[in-house]
Order: C-alpha cells, then structure tokens, then sequence
C-alpha cells in the first residue's frame, strides 16, 4: 500500500482527503474501507451514513481488485478521497480495460435460492443502496467508479 | 490491517443448535461455514441459530454465502435465524431481503425465546 498523501485544495474548493493504493489482493478492500473512513473522520457523518458509504468504498475496490485488476497484486487499485461544502466523494481506479465489469443483473433473493441466479451478484446492488450518487467512467487503461455522498443535508439518511 | 479469518462453532443451547460466528465473513469464509453449517445439521435440527454478534465485516462475498446456507435449510426444510447483527448489517439483510427468509433478532435470549422449536 502506498502511504496516504496529505490534504490539498484546489482552486475550486474541492479538498483532497487522502490519495492511495491498495495492491490487488483478497482481503484488501477491508484495509481501503478503514483508511478512508479515517480520512473522512472529521466530516459529521452520522453512523448510519458513514458505515454505509464504508460498504460502498469496500465493495467498489473489491470489485476493481476481482473484476478490473484480476487480483493481479502488482495492479494497485487507487483511491483518491476529496470533498468540497456539498459533496464528498471517493474515487476508485483499476487498471482495467473496457466497459467496468459489475454484475448488471439486479439481484433477486427467491430467484438465487431456488437457484434460477448465482449467489453472488450484490456488489452493484450494495453500492447503489449505499450513496446518494454513482459514477462509472472507463476507457481502455482505467475504470473509475466515483461514489458520491451529498453534504446539504437533504439526502436520504442525512443528519 | 490483517483479514480476521471466520471461526465457527457449533453449540446446543436449549434445544437449539447455534453457530457462533467470529471475525469477518468475506472470501475466506466459506470452507469454515460450511464445515460448521454441515456439523449443525448433523442432528437434524429444526433450527439452526446464526450468531453474528462477533461478526465485525460481511462484504457481497458473504452475504452470497449466507444465501448458500438458506438454500441449504430451505431444502433441508430447516429454519435459519440470524442474531447479533450490528444496525448496519441489519439494514443489509433488510436491503437484500435476506430478512424475508430468515428471523432476525437482536440476542441469543430473543431468538430462543421467539423461535418456537416442539
């Protein structure tokens, strides 16, 4: 893992948090999820918000380390924590190339028992549960997936 | 921070069979669940008990194993109830309608208690 780099802002206002990477390895998405949620300690999140957008960030990079990188752990997946007054926000880069690989089917819980779907499927599903806002950019060296949490108060769960 | 690898263990606990689950539910997790979920069905239970409350970290890995188990007892015509959960994880198996399937409690005294088992 690469250290956490000191805060920055920049002309816009938009503050970055914290910028690392984590290599490609099982396990790993728990360790980006925890320095984030360091990174973002001083924010006011409530609990709910904040663990919530924990599993957000923990099930993007497990998707970018799986999906992206191929657990390759010479690929790190980046992480880059920024916030402005309205919006905080965590982006996630793999290495990979095409369309971002995710499970598009919606999962359905009575369709996976009777074994009509996979078990596995919820990492979309989870994140888009998660956070006020998604974003998935790629072109043929990256995917990004930008998750995005609203700081004005009106968002869904906010204090 | 280093992956907390799950141990599982099987318990009677008034005529219940409860599994009582530790460290984290993710990737890793599958051949200790499985070992586990198989020893508790050994006696042909009714109900199997789930504790989670030392469960700190379920990611989707997880959650797809947790529905491997429901299939199981679904199959087996057993019941799974969950208990333990932190208010995070709760939400989860609201948001994913694993409570649908599955009870959940806050303890181990709730879930006895409210589990009727002849």
């Amino acid at each position: 893992m690469t250290d956490p780099k000191p805060a920055r802002t920049d002309a816009n206002l938009r503050r970055t948090l914290a910028e690392f990477s984590v290599p490609s390895e099982p396990g790993n998405e728990r360790q980006a999820m925890e320095l984030v949620a360091s990174a973002i300690k001083d924010m006011g999140l409530t609990q709910q918000r904040l663990e919530r957008f924990k599993t957000a960030v923990a099930e993007a990079t497990l998707n970018a380390m799986e999906h992206g990188n191929h657990y390759r752990a010479e690929l790190p997946v980046l992480i880059e924590v920024s916030a402005s007054d309205t919006q905080l926000s965590v982006k996630i880069t793999d290495e990979g190339s095409g369309p971002p690989a995710f499970h598009a089917e919606t999962p359905d819980l009575e369709a996976k028992l009777k074994g009509m779907q996979a078990p596995r499927g919820w990492g979309l599903f989870l994140i888009k549960n998660m956070v006020d806002d998604m974003e998935v950019t790629g072109d043929e060296h990256h995917h990004t997936v930008e998750l995005i949490l609203h700081l004005d108060g009106q968002a869904e769960g906010s204090a | 921070m280093a992956v907390r690898h799950l141990e599982a263990e099987v318990r009677q606990e008034r005529g219940v069979v409860v599994l009582d689950l530790r460290g984290e539910i993710n990737d890793f997790a599958q051949e200790a669940l499985d070992a586990a979920y198989a020893e508790a069905e050994s006696n042909d239970p009714e109900v199997i008990l789930l504790n989670f409350e030392e469960i700190d970290y379920i990611n989707s890995t997880g959650i797809a194993l947790i529905v491997g188990l429901l299939a199981k007892a679904r199959i087996s015509k057993r019941r799974l109830v969950a208990y333990g959960l932190s208010d995070h994880y709760v939400e989860v198996f609201n948001i994913t309608r694993l409570s649908d399937f599955m009870s959940v409690f806050p303890d181990e005294e709730r879930a006895i208690s409210q589990t009727s088992v002849s």
